[in-house]
């Protein structure tokens, strides 16, 4: 019926719900109820893509993505494109919610954010916000090879962020948890506590002194050596950056390319919010191990670059109907053997960088930067000035040799990644982990 | 057709207990052109409509928002309920009243909208060409896209104002097949069909070649000269959300009660222009029907105002300045920036500087303390100046600082403006910036 080599469909429907409380106000409630099919068509090696939105209508969307295949491929002939084979999913595994966030007033929602917001608004705090958000979505995977498959997520989770000021100089904090869970997500996390560190952070900060640059021995605390797993590393594993030439890590397979200490893995399987139970073209999820002692060991893959350079695919990822393209999901640094106070007492003058405000990275030439949100000098093994607006950048392979010791206090912290001008939920985490050397940037 | 729906909604948000409602409409078409590792990838067309509803009770603003327009009743009714949920808020005045609207010009061309495939893929071709014009490139990725679309914003205070507008824009990342790794990437967009994708190719494809080899410095303070790209990062991250109003008001702002204070060379103004011919914000009203205007945010260094929408001018008893903005039909209304245009003296700024560093873009500006100002970037494809001429690349290379600071400092600019999205920029120097290699 249509005149292409592969089709498929990725037709999602639900609804968000979301929450802002601004210095303890109420700011804005607001629903969102979404509806729309992304659909992709292969015509030999031109990929058409079309999507659409509310009330439509899938064969007319499938026509006019084939349209587009069929069209790029007459003018602009490309070498054929497979796609990898798979069996059908099953959507297993999948989180149990104990307390649908649907069946919890909008009364109730508004009253514990205002609650959590109090908590944060502590003495020396100039401002605060606190979000919250919940989305139910149904997702339904079919394609041209008789692969479908369907399964509906729930996610909540809850931001907080507190802000200090004195003298003209102001300092944020900020804590976060989201998962694949229910409303029960704040009997796991104690939200009120949250809001109380972030609040601390920020009064922390205003004390703490500006860092000094310079290459240096440093600790990294779980968060910001996650977000280095997940930049640097994860990133540069994804098969399309390397097809494109985009990537460090090309023609690397097992070869030894960080200390044997560093085992890192991306496991969409995990209770997190990077969880998935099938991938946006229908793949099974599971664990991939990209680096095992040390060694480069696999690419994360969709059924398209699976099928080129060889390897697993189910780690194709779309926000909303968007086209997907190749993702992590909950990425981290696997447990080590040794603890912090170990650490400090190797290390003796460095410095521990601690969270993190965002960081971006070259894939291409393995640069990284990535902004701590705060850090203390160490000296003799002993952590003393606090510091501020202090940076980690440098290569991304320097600093896997560069790890000397992994702890065995693994921390996963959940957030959002973009890639492709899409967004989607992810984890990263990591244990503490010591580097020899490493440069630091300050203000 | 979008008028009858809009007024369906209004209706219905009357008739569930709003005492004001405004509804936003939007329908937009997008084709884009894919390019991966040198070739043409695919085609993408995204058809995208929705509608967004705030509904006001008893001064307390409810949102909802959906993509089936058929829904626009449901939706209504959700935004009321979601306003009976929220306390009254003091100091909400009411949405804003129809008023006349200024005429712009140059935001909408109608060779966008008739573009066919094929001239879309030939725009994608060019910038291949152009960077293959320079020997061992490979584009890794680039994306050309056109978009028309309009909008209409109807409320229960008389406001109906539709707009329609184009777009279209092109990027492309490279990278070296021979010798030293080295990356660099350009961009450009328009409101109108005048784009040299084959000059975005070949820019990019330059930039990284020159960039090869490049060495390493010892930290110390030198003038740094920053291509539109970076300056324009650095500001939209650490400059921008400080003249905010609704920040000011929060005590998020490094600028409150600054207002008629010199905060940045003399010679230095920014406007704030939501009228500027062609520009990249350009429209008739802002995204809650305020009519757009022209604002003096620095004038010769003195700093004049914020920028407002409805609810926060009406917190400071002022008027509105135009900058309501969101992101899509599904935001609510928040303030942003216009254009936004960076005015100083040009000189050949390089030609013009004994010694320093030249950055072009930065990477991690997103990181910089939005309050403070204070920054710590990678800067890169950046080159060292001697003599007035750019001299050898730089390798990893970190630049400090504040960004209020840097406003003080500024003693040069270049001829070189860009439109970088709605940021108008030429190349600026600051002296004494603090370098890590």
């Amino acid at each position: 019926m249509y005149r292409v080599d592969f089709f498929d469909a990725k037709i999602i429907e639900g609804t968000t719900t979301s929450i802002v409380l601004d210095n303890g106000a109420i700011k804005e409630v607001s629903e969102n109820y979404t509806k729309g099919a992304g659909v992709r068509a292969l015509s030999g090696g031109s990929w058409g893509y079309t999507s659409v939105d509310g009330d439509f209508d899938l064969s007319k969307a499938i026509g006019a993505a084939s349209e587009l295949a069929v069209g790029m491929d007459e003018r602009s002939h490309q070498e054929k494109v497979e796609m990898f084979d798979i069996s059908k999913p099953v959507a297993r595994n999948m989180p149990k919610v104990s307390l649908d966030p649907r069946d919890v007033s909008l009364e109730e929602k508004v009253g514990l954010l205002k609650e959590i917001g109090a908590r944060a608004k502590i003495e020396g705090i100039s401002s605060t916000s606190a979000v919250y958000s919940e989305s139910s979505y149904k997702v339904l995977y079919t394609d041209s090879t008789g692969i479908e498959g369907e399964y509906e997520l729930i996610r909540t989770g809850f931001a907080i962020s507190a802000v200090a000021s004195r003298e003209g100089m102001y300092q944020a904090g900020r804590e976060s948890r989201f998962g694949v869970t229910g409303y029960e997500i704040f009997e796991k996390h104690d939200a009120f506590a949250l809001a109380e560190a972030a609040a601390n952070t920020a009064l922390q900060l205003l004390d703490a002194k500006p860092a000094k640059g310079g290459n240096l021995p440093v600790i990294l605390d779980p968060e910001l050596a996650g977000v280095f797993a997940h930049e640097a590393v994860g990133h540069a594993s994804e098969a399309d950056l390397v097809l494109e030439g985009s990537s460090i890590l090309e023609n690397r397979l097992g070869q030894q390319i960080a200390s044997p200490l560093i085992n890192i893995i991306d496991d969409p399987t995990l209770h997190e919010y990077g969880f998935f139970p099938f991938d946006d073209e229908g793949t099974q999820s599971g664990k991939t191990v990209l680096i095992k002692d040390g060694v480069f060991n696999s690419y994360l893959h969709s059924r398209e670059t699976a099928a080129k350079l060889g390897g697993e695919p189910g780690h194709c990822r779309a926000q909303g109907h968007a086209k997907p393209i190749v993702r992590m999901s909950n990425t981290y640094i696997d447990n080590g053997k040794s603890n912090f106070d170990e650490m400090l007492e190797e290390i003796k003058n460095g410095v521990y960088l601690i969270g993190s405000r965002g960081g971006q990275v070259n894939t291409g030439e393995g640069v990284f930067q990535f902004n701590a949100e705060k850090g203390y000098i160490i000296e003799n093994g002993q952590l003393t000035t606090l510091i501020r607006d202090v940076s980690l950048s440098g290569k991304t392979l320097e600093i896997l040799n560069n790890v000397r010791m992994v702890g065995n206090d693994l921390t996963l912290t959940s957030g959002r990644c973009g890639k492709g001008g899409q967004l989607v939920p992810v984890t990263d985490g990591s244990p503490h982990l010591m580097v020899s050397e490493a440069l630091v940037g300050g203000a | 057709m979008m008028y009858e729906l809009a007024g369906k909604g209004l209706k219905a948000a009357l008739d569930a207990g709003a005492d004001e409602a405004e509804i936003l409409l939007i329908e937009d078409h997008k084709t884009s052109v894919d390019i991966r590792k040198g070739e043409i990838e695919g085609a993408k067309e995204n058809i995208s409509q929705g509608l967004g509803i705030r509904a006001i009770v008893n001064g307390a603003v409810g949102f909802a928002s959906t993509n089936i327009m058929s829904h626009i009743e449901d939706a209504a009714r959700s935004a009321v309920r979601s306003a009976r949920v929220r306390d009254r808020d003091p100091d909400w005045i009411s949405l804003p009243y129809a008023s006349e609207y200024p005429k712009v010009s140059g935001t909408m061309d109608p060779n966008i909208e008739q573009m066919e495939l094929d001239a879309c893929i030939l725009q994608a071709v060019k910038m291949i060409e152009g960077a293959g014009a320079v020997s061992g490139i490979i584009v890794t990725s680039g994306s050309f896209s056109r978009s028309f679309g309009k909008h209409l914003i109807m409320n229960t205070n008389g406001i109906e104002v539709e707009e329609k507008s184009t777009g279209i824009s092109g990027f492309a990342d490279v990278i070296t097949t021979e010798g030293d790794v080295s990356t660099a990437y350009d961009f450009a967009i328009s409101r109108k069909n005048d784009l040299d994708f084959t000059a975005i190719g070949r820019n990019a494809a330059e930039l990284a070649r020159r960039s090869q080899q490049g060495i390493s410095i010892e930290p110390h303070k030198t003038d740094v000269i920053m291509h539109p790209f970076a300056f324009a990062d650095l500001l939209g991250s650490a400059f921008i959300p400080s003249i905010d109003a609704d920040n000011v008001q929060k005590e998020r702002s490094n600028l409150k009660g600054k207002i008629g204070e010199q905060i940045a060379t003399e010679k230095l103004s920014i406007t704030d222009d939501g009228l500027l011919e062609g520009g990249i914000e350009t429209g008739r009203s802002d995204d809650e029907g305020v009519p757009s205007q022209r604002t003096k945010v620095v004038e010769n260094g003195i700093f004049r105002s914020y920028l407002y929408d409805t609810y926060t001018a009406g917190k400071d008893n002022v008027k509105s300045t135009g900058n309501a903005s969101r992101g899509s039909y599904f935001s609510t209304p928040s303030v942003g920036p216009r254009n936004f245009i960076i005015d100083h003296p040009a000189l050949d700024v390089i030609a013009d500087t004994d010694k320093g560093i030249y950055v072009n873009t930065v990477i991690g500006a997103h990181t910089a303390n939005s309050i403070s100002g204070d920054f710590s970037v990678e800067a890169r494809n950046a080159f060292t100046i001697k003599d007035g001429q750019i001299d050898r690349p730089v390798k990893s290379l970190m630049i400090s600082g504040n960004i209020f600071e840097m406003l003080t400092k500024v003693n040069g600019a270049g001829t070189d403006i860009r439109k970088v999205g709605g940021i108008v920029t030429p190349s600026i120097r600051i002296p004494g910036m603090s370098v890590v290699g």
